[in-house]
């Protein structure tokens, strides 16, 4: 069941009502185009050459075997295309920083030597066919000097452990040092001092993949001097610059068309190492190139959550004031850094003496980077089991503990609005908290064992620039251009939603143009929860520029058209912006074979004024079973004695089938801020912060055991019983 | 992708004769009933085979007989058919709830009787491409590596399980495997066909080179018998046993008679546990006798580094699976 509590809204005409997805009738009769369904004359396909061994210099690679195999018409290597791949390997893992990128000491490239992961790219192929690609590859004869490998982050940092790279494992920050990330608030000592209390426990999280349906493809046509990139990304406008400047292109010299795409959940932000090694195969063959991976070189050739080592220390009062936290942590990074690394959740509380200290690090396993929320599901998982164990050790009801300590709005920190304690006061009311949670946790007889757990989160709702181009006839048919595409939050919708609300006419009189660089203006792209809240507010001023004209000039008429644009800068006023939740989860432990149901979820969450209730309710819904999954049942297991992944792929990695997928209640909370495009916030991302927190939680109040390494699988369970 | 060619056979005795000549002319050959798991070995390379015996072809094989006390049940006969033949599921309900648990319902509805008792171990070294026992190295890298889903009974030198739900059934109904090769047919008892990694670490059951299973004989299945395959899975679908266990009993009253226990996914070889099979014999089924017998279960047990978890696991599945069988 689900729920909209709407504060004070008015209700409006388009937004806030349950409204189809504008291209699902493409999409489920399969006439909808997606990157593997283009077929261009002459099209070749391609095919990487990928590394066998997780650490290995490259002495010699021969390709005349593969070069003389009749069909394949280029063969590129690390030897005859050095393209650096920007967004492949970033200091500090800022993605969006051009001359971060510029200064970047540990480049990548499209093809690697030393190779330093299993899967790490070394050649490519394009060929007439599919197969002849795949022949060539094999055909392609390299000799290795295998070199000493490092799996585990922490052990990546000791001073005998092999070297990723010569200055060691530690990754460099943005500015190029090698040193941890560190977050130094108050006095963490005199904090632990004043504390009654003082706990201290390690925790860990496993490497999650993104798992979307469609694996990594490229289509590459050059034009010319210019090149037409047929690609699924999640952000159009970002990839078709990334790409330019990889290539040495002005950012004019490249289209990037993403019309419908397989999910991303952050596996497919800016440009991938597939558009620049399609690029480079089809200009060197003077053909299109159609370049796909298998789910295997997906698995580990792109990237997925960091796994984390988190050490925390946290100091408390009798009465369960927090009065000290204190946070040691170390990501494995694999050896390129593609994000921050980061590992989020102490941020959400309001104890005034924090200490982070988190070290990015190099190790020979599949590159981490971007998953939906990258910073925060394994550190809420931290810091929330951290603190549910520190609440029941004390005596006290974990909800009662959050509110006391959960961070608030101060005089120096305003919010733009704050809601916490509502979305919190709603989940315990709906989902009946004190009946379900164990006083005394483990209390169940009999080794069925029932328990509750909660948690909650704030992420941030920013505003930020796009662009959009709004155009009437006069027919009075609107057309709005916005460069988005859809990865499954609906987002081409939202856009359509938001201008005929801003328009004043039905949704159907507005038809989207979406997903085509050369037809779309800048927008920031499907990464970060960000597109409702700035191309959205794009969309907005530029329905309001174009009625302006309306009311200056009057309706077009003949051949006339009104063309109304914007590119706003807006600001939230100094005031941080934040969207909240909550999730509460029941469920039973069967601790005879370790295994954990969910009885009850209920999620509510305060995301503003919800645009597509539909969507928006689906986006929580699936966070959700991905928080799930990360929580109970994924990870890549790696064998210590070779380096190599043993689980890849759907059937190994134990994703969630839909037998095991419980009932998701979701309410929402709709408040306007007064910021946002009609006063919507983020969704996407947010149901995933959460819900590992909420369910190790609540398998720790079953059991009466704490469960410190996620995924919390049935070995584990049935360890800590034995 | 390599070449494939395919061979259409119309019998059993014609796949394994087209199997020798294939292999005489240097091919690899591989029989194919469904072929799902085939073909991702073929796409994975662990499996080298470029001759594909379809046995699609076949009309034989395809049904499930009974005389009225025994049953013959046809090698090509699909998971799901096994699953939903009424006189499976009456007579032997263990047989038709293992066929039931295995894969996904596209996978059942392909995949053959034969195919899934013979089908090659899911060990994550094994169809990762290791160099192991199974692909005709000479090490087991799960016993120094990650060994979490391996074997607690039986091991040694290759520490794979046994990946079939069926097997287990079938050798707790005395099932006579029946076999097929370029010379002829032959009939082979549950401990013939299966083969300890002891015995040979490379194979997991005597079918010899060109020799197929073409269907089991249950020789006969007495009215008071009563039988059930408990499962314990890591998720709900499209997964292997971590331990199953298929157990039939003649029940006289409430007591049982004849017990059979019979392990999935902890041993290389379907296992029995006749400790747990003798302490059953006429003792009447109940929670106290169910609790025991799972702790009987798992005395010979030898967990590795990272499978101790199996034991516990183990035990509440054969406690869960005898008290199933109480009457009333």
């Amino acid at each position: 069941m689900s729920e909209f509590t709407r504060q004070g809204l008015e209700p409006l005409s388009t937004i806030g009502n349950d409204t189809p997805r504008i291209d699902a009738i493409e999409r489920v009769t399969g006439q909808a185009k997606y990157t593997r369904d283009w077929k261009l004359p002459g099209m070749l396909f391609g095919k990487v050459l990928r590394s066998p061994h997780p650490h290995a210099r490259l002495v010699s690679i021969d390709t005349s075997q593969a070069e003389a195999l009749p069909g394949v018409q280029a063969v590129i290597t690390y030897e005859n295309a050095q393209v650096v791949w920007g967004a492949g390997s970033v200091n500090g893992g800022r993605q969006y920083n051009d001359p971060t990128k510029a200064a970047t000491i540990h480049r990548r490239y499209i093809f690697n030597n030393p190779v330093r992961f299993v899967g790490d790219s070394i050649a490519a192929v394009a060929a007439t066919d599919r197969h002849t690609a795949e022949e060539a590859v094999s055909l392609i004869k390299v000799e290795y000097e295998e070199l000493p490998f490092v799996l585990e982050p922490e052990e990546a940092l000791q001073a005998d452990a092999p070297k990723v790279y010569p200055e060691g494992n530690l990754c460099p920050d943005f500015r190029g040092e090698f040193a941890p990330m560190v977050s130094d608030i108050g006095d963490v000592e005199a904090g632990f001092s004043d504390a009654d209390h003082i706990f201290e426990e390690r925790y860990d999280t496993g490497f999650i993949h993104n798992a979307q349906m469609e694996p990594r493809c490229s289509l590459a046509h050059w034009q010319g001097d210019k090149l037409v990139l047929y690609t699924p990304s999640q952000g159009i406008s970002n990839c078709r610059h990334d790409t330019a400047r990889d290539l040495g292109l002005e950012d004019h010299q490249v289209q990037v068309i993403a019309q419908y795409m397989g999910g991303g959940f952050g596996n497919k932000n800016q440009n991938q190492d597939a558009d620049l090694i399609a690029a480079t195969l089809s200009r060197r063959a003077g053909v299109p190139v159609m370049l796909e991976y298998s789910r295997r070189e997906d698995w580990l050739g792109v990237h997925g959550r960091w796994p984390t080592v988190q050490h925390y220390k946290i100091g408390v009062k009798d009465d369960g004031e927090v009065t000290a936290m204190q946070m040691v942590g170390y990501s494995g990074m694999g050896p390129y850094r593609k994000n921050s690394g980061g590992i989020s959740g102490m941020d959400a509380y309001g104890c005034p003496n924090r200490y982070r200290e988190i070290s990015p690090v190099y190790t020979n396993r599949t590159t981490s980077g971007n998953f939906r929320a990258p910073s925060e599901p394994h550190g809420f998982f931290g810091i929330e089991n951290m603190m549910d164990d520190v609440a029941y050790k004390l005596g006290i009801d974990p909800v009662e503990f959050t509110l006391k300590n959960m961070r608030r709005p101060t005089e120096e920190r305003p919010f733009t609005n704050y809601s916490l304690d509502e979305v919190i006061s709603d989940g315990v009311e709906r989902f009946n908290w004190q009946a379900r949670r164990k006083v005394v946790p483990g209390s169940d007889d009999g080794p069925i064992k029932r328990g509750a757990g909660f948690s909650f989160m704030m992420f941030r709702a920013g505003v930020g620039t796009s662009s959009a181009i709004v155009r009437v006839n006069s027919d009075q048919e609107y057309t709005l251009y916005v460069g988005v595409t859809d990865i499954g939050p609906g987002a081409k919708t939202t856009m359509g939603m938001i201008a005929a609300e801003a328009l004043g006419t039905p949704l159907s009189n507005v038809e989207v143009v979406w997903g085509d660089t050369d037809r779309c203006p800048y927008s920031v792209g499907e990464s970060g929860s960000r597109t409702t809240i700035m191309t959205g507010l794009a969309v907005v001023e530029a329905a309001e520029e174009l009625k302006r004209q309306i009311a200056d000039k009057g309706m077009p008429s003949g051949n006339d058209v009104l063309i109304g644009s914007a590119t706003p800068t807006p600001t939230t006023d100094g005031k941080t912006r934040q969207c909240f939740g909550a999730h509460f989860v029941e469920v039973e432990v069967d601790t005879r074979v370790g295994s954990t149901k969910i009885l009850k979820y209920t999620a509510v969450h305060e995301s503003g004024r919800i645009i597509n209730p539909t969507t928006a309710r689906d986006q929580i819904r699936g966070a959700t079973i991905q928080g799930i999954g990360q929580a109970i049942h994924e990870d890549l297991l790696y064998d210590p004695r070779s380096g190599q992944p043993l689980t890849p792929g759907y059937y190994r990695a134990r994703h969630l089938t839909h037998k095991d997928i419980p009932d998701i209640d979701v309410h929402f909370i709709e408040v306007d801020d007064g910021y946002g495009p009609f006063g919507a916030k983020t969704a996407g991302e947010s149901g995933i912060i959460l819900a590992p927190a909420a369910i190790g939680n609540a398998v720790a109040n079953a059991i009466g055991r704490r469960m410190k390494s996620m995924p919390i699988t049935r070995d584990k369970i049935l360890g800590a019983m034995a | 992708m390599k070449t494939l060619t395919n061979v259409n056979v119309t019998s059993f005795g014609e796949a394994a004769s087209a199997s020798r000549t294939a292999r005489q002319q240097g091919s690899v050959p591989a029989f194919s009933g469904g072929g799902s798991d085939l073909l991702q070995q073929l796409k994975d390379g662990t499996d080298n085979a470029d001759v594909i015996v379809n046995l699609r072809s076949v009309a034989d094989g395809r049904t499930i007989q009974s005389d009225g006390s025994g049953f013959a049940i046809g090698g090509l006969v699909t998971l799901t058919e096994l699953a939903e033949d009424p006189s499976v599921m009456t007579g032997m309900s263990a047989i038709a709830q293992a066929a039931a648990s295995v894969g996904t319902p596209q996978i059942r509805n392909v995949g053959t009787l034969a195919g899934n008792v013979t089908q090659r171990p899911w060990c994550w070294y094994y169809r990762n491409g290791f160099n192991c026992f199974k692909a005709g190295g000479d090490e087991c890298f799960s016993l120094n590596g990650e060994n979490g889903q391996h074997a607690i009974f039986g091991g040694g030198p290759s520490f794979i399980v046994h990946p079939s739900d069926v097997a287990p059934a079938l050798v707790a109904f005395d099932a006579i495997f029946q076999v097929t090769g370029p010379t002829g047919s032959r009939e082979v008892s549950a401990e013939e066909f299966f083969v300890l990694p002891a015995t040979d670490p490379s194979r997991e059951n005597s079918l010899n080179e060109d020799e197929l299973l073409t269907g089991v004989r249950i020789p006969s299945v007495s009215a008071n018998t009563v039988s059930t395959y408990y499962k314990v899975m890591d998720r709900e679908a499209w997964t292997h046993a971590e331990v199953g266990v298929a157990t039939v009993i003649q029940r006289d009253g409430n007591a049982a008679q004849n017990a059979k226990v019979v392990l999935a996914g902890v041993a290389p070889i379907p296992w029995r546990v006749r400790a747990v099979e003798d302490f059953l014999a006429g003792k009447q089924i109940n929670a106290a006798v169910a609790r025991e017998a799972g702790e009987i279960g798992i005395e010979d047990a030898l967990p590795l580094s990272k499978n101790a978890h199996k034991l516990p696991m183990t035990s509440a599945a054969i406690e869960a699976a005898v008290l199933s069988l109480a009457a009333g």
